[in-house]
């Protein structure tokens, strides 16, 4: 589903990340772990493109993307079929919830607006937030935010899943909240790739652990053996 | 910020109020002849933009100025034993200069009995008719023809504000015209070669100066309506006043005045012989207050929804030129944004009035006549928008990049990450500058009447002076603006309270 080959990224003349690659197969989880700098989310972002890298190639969901500035039009294509939940929600907070889970279909879809509708309630049922689908974000809860923020992605039915530390700005109990969440999806067979320092949810949901240490890959395999006992 | 700038602004209109009231008291301390000799220099105020023959700019020499009017007042220096200065003034406003800034006024002020009320009038040194003028392609042959509409409705007709031509026209119910009111008579005879107008109506002295340079005009008929020229001085200086009457009595009398009218091509007998002659003027009667707002109120009120209209159909237009020079500007091609940027500093960087001019004024002369309300719609918008862009620059800069980013990541495009997540945004953002900036531009409408709009402050204007009630028409003009704009600061007001109410809450 996702290969990344020999990939090189520069900002400001830091190497950030050097010979990455890796590969993620349908279905599956991978965490990218590793101290902060060290590049995972970087390399999350340049997997849609919201960055670019100066050498090598990324392979995701049948389209490729590769070195240098990418045509707008390919970039679009990609992220139809790849999702991304940030650190700060980033929800449109002059929206309500079930606007915010619905625009992007209806204007890159085109979906009529009561099937976005009636398929964003569902969703929005999916993360337990149905309750709330005409709040506007800033009356929610960080961790409900950052679950609506998911069914935001999910509405586009994107074939892979990227959470940037998708609970580092949550206290224990949301993170908990969230978690479930995306444990949920991992069981129902949502390739996904999570940048996260929480190993717990990597032991927990992980099919492959991915240890990124000053833009190299330090490590990767399964969580058992990257992560040793009494980690974080 | 914006509440301050708002009270500012409500407190600048009754300074204003009280300074017309100010200048009233000032006007008693006017200087009579005995400081003009001591002083040794006479003060005459008169407009040069008014025109030729009175007082004009010399083409030659723009150093110097020329006409038969800065002739007169050397002539009648010199009888007082004095010299002349010229003291620059509006036209219609000449008459506030006295006892301030000028000891008298000399420049084709037609003696009427408000004047006289107002005023001292001198006895009378000029006698002029009232002339119709058109292109010479023009379907008019006589003034009577106004009586029935033209090809394109009825006529509009130029003529130069508080002018005896204006009130001529204006009392005229018989005749089928539209009447606009210009501050220079070279700007309302361009329009009428421009086909602006269809007709002008000024006094034959000045026609006929113009003739040569405007050769496409003619003269339409006899003159007619005709009266004389005065030189108005301050109530309470009747030494000066005095004085000015036996000057012009002597210089009459000895022909010297009829020499001067000779060199300037103005004289005839009949001219010499009315001016010998000439009866005063009675003076009107001052009618009660109750009156004077009984019969302005209506006018005033016409005036205000015209300054409410420019307003309302100016700032939408402002707010969609802004924004898609701001959209450009951030995000649009690398090419378009230094022409965007030169857009923002061009019309931010001169006078509104200036860019009213050359829409009004230089496009006919390539061949595109824009009607004045047309020009001032879109000058005050495209004034505005210079503004507007810069607040929703800045407006779109304080949306988090994680928005555009979240719109990105979810498919969108650029421009549909800005049409539904961004501008949706900094509209919100912005709303408080932009409700104070439709208060300013509100109050700038004012500017328009420089290209013939009568809005509010023209009319009060107009009003005030041909009814001599300045400060009180001035209270009430004040008590108009504040009625319109009060609203418009308590909306202001709300939003930013409705804005920061918000931000508490997503902080918390």
């Amino acid at each position: 589903m996702i290969e990344v080959d020999s990939l090189a990224a520069v900002r400001a003349g830091n190497r950030i990340l050097e010979a990455v690659t890796l590969a993620v197969a349908e279905g599956t989880v991978t965490t990218l772990v590793g101290p902060s700098g060290g590049g995972k989310s970087t390399l999350l972002r340049c997997l849609n493109g919201l960055e670019t890298f100066a050498a090598g190639q990324v392979m995701i969901a049948g389209h490729t993307l590769i070195a240098g500035d990418h045509p707008p039009r390919a970039l679009e294509r990609v992220r139809r079929d790849v999702g991304m939940v940030f650190q700060g929600f980033n929800l449109f907070p002059h929206l309500s919830a079930i606007d915010n889970v619905t625009l992007a279909p209806r204007i890159v879809h085109g979906m009529p607006p009561s099937e976005a509708r009636s398929r964003g309630l569902e969703l929005l049922d999916r993360v337990g937030l149905s309750r709330f689908a005409d709040a506007r974000p800033a009356t929610l809860s960080g961790g409900q935010q950052q679950r609506v923020a998911i069914a935001r992605s999910l509405a586009m039915e994107p074939r892979v899943m990227l959470f940037d530390e998708p609970t580092s700005a949550l206290d224990p109990q949301m993170s908990a909240e969230v978690l479930d969440v995306i444990v949920e999806l991992a069981r129902g067979g949502q390739t996904m790739v999570v940048v996260t320092h929480d190993h717990g949810f990597a032991r927990r949901a992980a099919t492959q652990v991915v240890e990124l240490v000053a833009g190299r890959v330090h490590r990767a395999g399964p969580p058992a053996e990257i992560l040793t006992a009494g980690g974080r | 910020m914006t509440g301050g700038r708002q009270g500012g602004r409500c407190g600048g209109r009754w300074a204003v109020a009280a300074c017309w009231l100010g200048l009233i008291a000032a006007a008693a301390a006017a200087a009579d002849l005995d400081d003009i000799r001591a002083r040794g220099e006479l003060v005459w105020g008169a407009d040069q933009e008014g025109g030729g023959p009175h007082v004009y700019v010399d083409p030659e020499n723009p150093t110097r100025l020329a006409g038969f009017e800065v002739d007169l007042a050397a002539m009648l220096a010199t009888e007082l034993g004095v010299t002349a200065r010229f003291q620059q003034g509006q036209w219609d406003r000449l008459p506030l200069l006295l006892g301030r800034a000028a000891d008298c006024v000399i420049n084709g002020i037609e003696s009427t009995p408000e004047r006289a009320r107002d005023w001292r009038c001198s006895r009378p040194y000029f006698a002029y008719a009232l002339q119709l003028v058109a292109r010479r392609d023009s379907p008019l042959d006589s003034p009577e023809a106004l009586a029935k509409e033209g090809p394109r409705g009825p006529w509009r007709v130029g003529v130069l504000t508080g002018s005896a031509a204006e009130t001529e026209m204006r009392r005229r119910t018989d005749f089928a015209v539209e009447v606009v009111g210009y501050d220079g008579t070279v700007d309302c005879l361009e329009q009428l070669r421009g086909r602006v107008l269809d007709a002008a109506l000024m006094d034959d002295c000045i026609a006929s100066f113009n003739a040569d340079r405007f050769g496409e005009l003619r003269g339409i008929g006899r003159p007619f309506a005709g009266g004389t020229y005065t030189i108005l001085t301050a109530p309470d200086t009747p030494r000066l006043s005095a004085a000015i009457d036996e000057a012009l009595g002597r210089l009459i009398t000895d022909g010297r005045l009829k020499a001067l009218y000779d060199r300037w091509d103005l004289a005839g007998r009949q001219q010499m012989l009315l001016l010998r002659d000439a009866a005063e003027v009675p003076p009107a009667r001052r009618g009660s207050l109750a009156d004077l707002i009984r019969g302005a109120l209506p006018l005033l009120l016409r005036s205000a929804g015209m300054t409410i209209f420019l307003s309302v159909a100016s700032f939408p237009l402002a707010i969609l030129i802004g924004l898609a020079v701001a959209v450009g500007r951030l995000h649009g091609p690398a090419w378009l944004r230094p022409f965007l940027a030169g857009y923002v500093e061009i019309l931010r960087g001169t006078p509104l009035m200036l860019q009213l001019y050359a829409l009004f004024f230089l496009l006919p002369k390539v061949g595109l006549a824009l009607p004045a309300l047309v020009a001032a719609i879109l000058g005050l918008a495209m004034n505005y928008s210079a503004y507007e862009s810069e607040i929703y620059r800045a407006g779109l800069k304080a949306v988090p990049a994680g928005q555009f980013e979240a719109a990105l990541a979810l498919g969108m495009t650029k421009w549909q990450s800005l049409r539904h997540v961004l501008v949706p945004q900094a509209v919100r953002i912005v709303m408080p500058p932009v409700t104070s900036d439709f208060i300013a531009l509100f109050k700038d409408t004012s500017v328009c009447s420089a290209i013939t709009v009568i809005e509010l402050t023209k009319r009060y204007s107009v009003l005030a002076l041909s009814t001599g009630r300045i400060a009180e028409l001035a209270i009430v003009t004040a008590l108009l603006y504040l009625a319109m704009s009060w609203p418009l600061s308590l909306l202001s007001r709300w939003f930013e309270r409705r804005l920061e109410r918000r931000s508490e809450r997503s902080q918390a």
